[in-house]
């Protein structure tokens, strides 16, 4: 019987990988069609985000830069709806600038996503300056002129006639400066040449995939919380108490997640079985 | 001397200059090193891109002039190219309509609006009515073919409005919504990138399961903790509850004992032994996950994230960190020459 | 819902399902797909430079609109701006680029170093991209240098002095944060054979980076499921009546061709 059970599990290990794909296929699509609806706690890095845009007070200048594409829209987007509707609802002027070229066009879907439940005034409420390329040499631009760097918005309209533009000259006019990053340039650059040698409060949220990198600056201080991916989207939503696509995505990446530690032990399993079967035959 | 000295020359300039603009208390100097010259480099870098994408022309039509492999699948990259370009620079598609005076008869010129930007036509009345006298409306509604627009102003015109066909400037229709150049960056762009980028979620389990795989104790370690992050992070990880990780833990023992006794009753006893003691204290206890929540994956999850993980993380940073300081030392000062191609 | 939202919509799935299908197979679905991603993104990021920082803030500064009549050096200036405006009205419009610039002639220097750069495709005058090379190398040096030593080696040595008196759990999480990063510093140091108590040390700084990269690894696996989500909810999207369920039929029909051409395959002669 425990012979039979082994040889099954040897079996599995060699298994066509085409298998393991349909599997995660449907692993991912099921609960997307079926959704359970699971309980989502934050974590302390997002909560630490959430806290920064609290403390902000009515007025205070917000800038958020959009240094994401579509790659990874899943992921940062829906954070990007959340921290907007959070500056929003705290009525906090907010000023928007990409790194990233596709960064214009996932701005300009997030504000067509929050815009309809507001009452809000271009210009005076809130601007969107656009992408510039450059990359770190942007942030520093930015930190030094931004009426030098962006001389209209993204709309071609000439800065000096944006009301809200008016007293911000420099990155120490803004109160807070909130990066949503996927990769280079993004957070780091804003710590290394924006927000740093400004004393601006920076707080970030990134693509999965970069946690790591910018988990010290917020040890050390530099960044306030980090929004981690599509889960910690999903923590700042449940904080804003506005369920959006990081929510819906929760159940298909659990139950991904539990898949892929089943991999990773059965694969283990049958690495360790034909391992002492090898050794039993020498 | 053009080749090599210049080049080597405009580094080192450039480099103390921009090194310098962080100490130097000069305006002139800041306003150059801050503005100017970073001004300089964005439009360079734009340069940069636009050689890439001639390049990728060059590479693609080679491939098909000279009939290499796959080269019909080369006449697709062009024709992307081509169509990007076109698109860009050469057909704005980016056609609206200008509302000068809404005329007597707001509820029709409200329902052919409604028509043409696909909305109730409720809302279009009542944004129709809080356009002043003598202000401009602008139709939201973007059209890529000029017919498309000059229509809408023929069936404005004819309820009473006086409209007129207009289109978005040139640099402006890359970043409006609803131009062809918009069209192409949702349905074409996106699609492309982002399914490349999500094709690697199966690998990634491929990989999980075929390759990952436990064969000393740095590797235990990164998988451990891999999969700890990856249960924790996630809204089912709370609902595993700190006694089940126990009983890992427990089996985990057995694993480690009978790698070291290499006896497997005494690896019996061991496994048994903790089975039992955690299942009597599970029983004292209730079952209640609140009284080893330390052991629950979030906390778990929490723990190895901002203890050992920062610490690795921050070696890899500073260590970083010394080699780009380092490197671009040997940069400015001409010893490191591999962007000349040396 | 316009017909080329639902025209777009169609070939999304198309373009979506080729590059899936590679996952089957590699195939000419996955082929057409992968160089058409490679063509527009091309053209993409050209037009994307182009307008956003060359048109405005090169030729908008080397030629701001200006108004009344022009005499001298200004009306030959013009008179070349004009030439290229009958190329192309919309880069070059009528009386100079109104993007809120005055004139500074200085900005012919990076002009001229762009087009060393373009000049790159020519073997012939190819090391003249050196001169612009040089210019973007020097200028990303100064700022790294600067910006890598004071954020990622001063402020993480400051973030790295933690509290080790405070309550028992604090100070011994501070004491492990500070022996994983020094230890881990220790792994780094190549030029010293890592043997003896330096080895042992090495080894310890070892377990904490392959922790982090552990952390890494889930954190990678989060992200790629999280996109594709993001993919399978588009396609969900597609499927629905209001797109002709576009993502059943071009599913349908990527199927087919997969399977016809596996029989070609099966059948030629080659493959026996």
């Amino acid at each position: 019987m425990m012979k039979t059970l082994l040889d099954i599990i040897v079996k599995l290990g060699s298994v066509d990988r085409r298998v393991i794909f349909l599997i995660i296929a449907l692993v991912v699509f099921l609960p997307l069609i079926f959704p359970v609806g699971l309980t989502i706690k934050p974590t302390d890095t997002t909560r630490r985000s959430f806290e920064a845009v609290d403390e902000l007070k009515e007025g205070d200048n917000f800038l958020m830069s959009f240094e994401y594409g579509p790659s990874t829209k899943p992921e940062v987007n829906p954070m990007a709806v959340a921290v907007l509707n959070h500056a929003f609802r705290k009525n906090l002027r907010v000023y928007i600038t990409c790194l990233w070229p596709d960064g214009q066009f996932m701005a300009q879907d997030v504000l067509a996503e929050v815009l309809p439940d507001y009452d809000k005034v271009y210009g005076e409420d809130y601007v969107l300056l656009g992408y510039r390329p450059g990359n770190e040499a942007v942030v520093k631009g930015i930190e030094s002129n931004i009426k030098g760097l962006y001389t209209v918005d993204y709309a071609n309209t000439l800065i000096d006639e944006i009301p809200m533009m008016q007293d911000v000259n420099s990155l120490s006019d803004i109160d807070m400066v909130f990066s949503f990053s996927a990769g280079y340039p993004g957070t780091v650059e804003w710590v290394q040449y924006g927000c740093d040698p400004a004393g601006v409060k920076l707080s970030t949220g990134v693509a999965s995939i970069q946690v790591n990198e910018i988990l010290p600056y917020e040890n050390a201080g530099q960044v306030l919380g980090i929004i981690a991916g599509m889960p910690g989207a999903a923590e700042y939503e449940t904080m804003i108490g506005k369920k959006g696509f990081g929510t819906s995505g929760m159940d298909a990446q659990s139950v991904a997640h539990l898949v892929i530690v089943l991999f990773i032990v059965l694969g283990n399993a049958t690495y360790f079985i034909e391992r002492k079967r090898s050794q039993k035959t020498y | 001397m053009l080749k090599r000295q210049i080049p080597l020359a405009i580094v080192f300039l450039t480099g103390m200059a921009t090194l310098f603009g962080w100490f130097v208390d000069n305006v002139v100097f800041e306003t150059f090193v801050n503005d100017t010259a970073t001004q300089w480099f964005d439009i360079i870098a734009s340069f940069a891109m636009i050689l890439g994408s001639l390049n990728l022309l060059r590479v693609q039509g080679e491939k098909v002039l000279r009939r290499k492999r796959n080269w019909i699948y080369s006449i697709f990259a062009i024709g992307g190219f081509f169509f990007s370009i076109t698109v860009g620079f050469l057909f704005r598609g980016a056609n609206y309509v200008e509302i000068s005076d809404l005329g007597p008869n707001q509820g029709a010129i409200s329902e052919v609006i409604a028509s043409a930007e696909n909305i109730d036509p409720k809302i279009a009345a009542v944004t129709l009515s809080l356009v002043e006298e003598n202000e401009v409306f602008e139709v939201s509604r973007i059209f890529i073919t000029e017919s498309g627009a000059k229509q809408l102003v023929d069936d404005l015109n004819a309820n009473g409005a006086k409209a007129e066909f207009k289109s978005k400037t040139w640099g402006g229709h890359i970043l409006e919504k609803g131009t062809l150049f918009n069209w192409m960056f949702v349905y074409l762009f996106t699609p492309l990138s982002a399914t490349m980028f999500a094709l690697l979620a199966f690998f990634v389990a491929s990989a999980s399961y075929r390759a990952f795989r436990i064969r000393n104790f740095e590797a235990t370690l990164l998988l451990i903790s891999g999969i700890i992050i990856m249960v924790g992070r996630v809204p089912l990880g709370s609902l595993i509850s700190p006694w089940f990780v126990l009983y890992l833990i427990v089996l985990g023992g057995g694993i480690v004992s009978n790698s070291y006794f290499k006896d497997v009753k005494r690896t019996f006893q061991i496994t048994t032994g903790g089975i039992l003691v955690v299942t009597i204290a599970g029983f004292i206890a209730g079952w209640s996950p609140d009284s080893i929540y330390f052991l629950s994956f979030p906390v778990l999850q929490e723990w190895i994230y901002s203890v050992p993980n920062i610490a690795g993380s921050r070696a890899i940073m500073i260590g970083i960190a010394l080699g780009m300081v380092g490197t671009s030392l040997r940069i400015i000062l001409g010893i490191e020459k591999s962007f000349l191609g040396e | 819902m316009t017909g080329m939202e639902i025209f777009g919509a169609w070939i999304a799935v198309f373009l979506t399902l080729a590059i899936f299908s590679f996952l089957y197979k590699d195939n000419p679905f996955y082929k057409i797909a992968e160089h058409l991603f490679v063509g527009i993104s091309a053209g993409y990021w050209a037009a994307i430079a182009f307008w956003n920082q060359i048109q405005p803030n090169l030729f908008g500064r080397l030629w701001p609109k200006v108004d009344g009549e022009l005499s001298g050096l200004k009306a030959f200036w013009y008179g070349i701006y004009n030439f290229f405006g009958w190329f192309h009205s919309g880069i070059f419009p009528e009386g100079g680029i109104d993007k809120g610039h005055e004139i500074d002639i200085w900005y012919l220097i990076p002009f001229v170093l762009g087009m060393f750069m373009i000049l790159r495709l020519w073997p012939k005058f190819g090391w003249l991209a050196r001169w612009s090379m040089a210019y973007i190398v020097g200028l990303a040096a100064g700022l790294r240098l600067y910006g890598f030593l004071s954020s990622n080696i001063i402020s993480q040595i400051k973030g790295s002095a933690l509290p080790m008196f405070d309550s028992v759990g604090t100070s011994i999480n501070s004491i492990l944060i500070i022996i994983g990063t020094l230890t881990g510093l220790f792994y780094f140091f190549f030029s010293q054979e890592h043997t003896g108590i330096f080895g042992k040390i090495s080894r310890v700084g070892i377990w904490f980076l392959m922790i982090s990269f552990g952390a890494s690894f889930g954190f990678a696996v989060m992200g790629r499921i999280s996109l594709l989500i993001g993919r399978f909810y588009d396609l969900i999207t597609y499927s629905s009546a209001e797109y002709f369920h576009a993502s059943w039929w071009v599913l349908g029909l990527i199927i087919i061709g997969l399977g016809i051409m596996a029989f070609k395959e099966k059948a030629s002669p080659e493959s026996h």
